[in-house]
């Protein structure tokens, strides 16, 4: 399962290596929090995967960060960048070791998952009805965001993850929505996803 | 009773995952705002986060587990452990700042394009939040946007559901980049605001 990929260098703007990273670390720790919560193995699985990812860009934003180090003033403006991708790796090795605890089935104590869930406000998922007004729109025109403070954060469709969808991405009924925002906007998607509410307001 | 201690376990872990969070947002905004203040603040939540943990652990380890549950419990460890983690890499990225090290433009580039964005607004008399608390301002449900910390004067004040918001507070929030003119109006009481004012 482990393949270690030959990491070359590749000339790579610093900036985009680093947005990248610093994305995808936050939203792993979304994920892999959601995966302990809902004892989810397969969105434990993704984590590990993209903290694969997060470790190829590292080793690429370090290659290019010393390539770009041609005298000692670059050095001392580059090690900040160099600090802040390290921490954007330890955030990223911290959401695979939660996601390492769903895998081997280490578990968390029921009682204590179950009022977590309750408490922890931010997360949640919801499974789009065949009913849901939310079946066949894009995000675009549903503008969560915007309309009830909500951001879906990744969405399983089947075995499949569409993690950080973009855009045009299309709901089908059957998705399980994996979303993030304030508590009402989280009841308000439950809603419009199950079929109760079949109002999108705003 | 065992309830009772489950539900220390609980709130010790929330206040844990909460922390560590806030932390990384606001090293976040004072690499953005070269903010010396904001990065001493995560610096003290730092020491927080190791008592905040020690005392998580103590819990967990006094349940009176039986030998079966072991792994349960272990997974509690782990996930305490995380939490340090993370708040390890805040503080790495608050000493980038600490040391005086000039933020280079890639990382406030950076920041800025990331999904989330951190602003902050002052509440003037004409705020409908003025004497509000944080729980009856609902200022997440208006805009979307999550008070990361409240500067009054000089001190920096970690929000609270009972925190109550006075006339001059300068509320420093993250959120969805969507939301942050709802949170400027709201918070300034005014249609535009007209100038953005200083953090410090």
């Amino acid at each position: 399962m482990n393949e270690w990929e030959r990491i070359e260098y590749k000339p790579m703007p610093v900036r985009n290596l680093l947005v990248e990273m610093k994305n995808l670390s936050e939203l792993m720790l979304d994920l892999a929090y959601s995966a302990a919560l809902f004892n989810s193995s397969e969105l434990a699985e993704d984590v590990l995967e993209l903290e694969r990812r997060v470790d190829t860009l590292a080793y690429l934003l370090k290659m290019n960060t010393m390539v770009a180090a041609r005298n000692p003033r670059d050095a001392e403006a580059l090690i900040g960048v160099s600090i802040v991708a390290s921490s954007a790796n330890k955030i990223s090795d911290a959401a695979g070791d939660i996601a390492h605890i769903v895998i081997r089935k280490i578990g968390i104590h029921p009682l204590v998952r179950e009022a977590f869930e309750k408490v922890e406000e931010n997360l949640s998922r919801a499974e789009v009805a065949p009913n849901s007004v939310l079946v066949d729109k894009t995000l675009e025109e549903l503008e969560f965001a915007a309309r009830i403070g909500i951001d879906i954060i990744a969405i399983r469709r089947g075995k499949e993850w569409i993690i950080n969808p973009k855009n045009h991405e299309l709901l089908l009924k059957g998705d399980v929505l994996i979303a993030r925002g304030t508590p009402a906007g989280v009841d308000e998607l439950k809603n419009l996803a199950e079929g109760i509410s079949r109002e999108l307001e705003g | 009773m065992i309830e009772e201690h489950f539900q220390r376990i609980v709130d010790s872990l929330v206040a844990l995952k909460d922390t560590s969070e806030l932390m990384l947002d606001l090293a976040y905004s004072s690499l953005l705002l070269n903010s010396r203040e904001l990065a001493q603040e995560v610096h003290e939540l730092e020491d927080y986060v190791d008592d905040l943990h020690t005392e998580f652990e103590l819990l967990v380890l006094s349940s009176g587990f039986k030998q079966e549950e072991s792994k349960d419990f272990l997974g509690l460890i782990r996930l305490g452990v995380v939490t340090e983690q993370i708040a390890d890499a805040a503080d790495d990225i608050a000493h980038i700042v600490l040391r005086e090290l000039e933020p280079h433009p890639v990382l406030r580039i950076a920041i800025e394009e990331a999904d989330e964005t951190v602003t902050h607004a002052q509440v003037s008399e004409g705020s409908p939040l003025k004497d509000k608390t944080l729980r009856e301002a609902r200022i997440a449900d208006e805009t979307g946007m999550w008070i990361l910390a409240i500067r009054r004067g000089k001190r920096c004040i970690r929000p609270k559901p009972d925190t109550k918001i006075e006339v001059g507070d300068i509320l420093i929030a993250s959120g969805y980049a969507e939301g942050e003119d709802d949170f400027k109006r709201l918070v300034s009481g005014r249609e535009e605001s007209e100038e953005s004012i200083p953090l410090f």
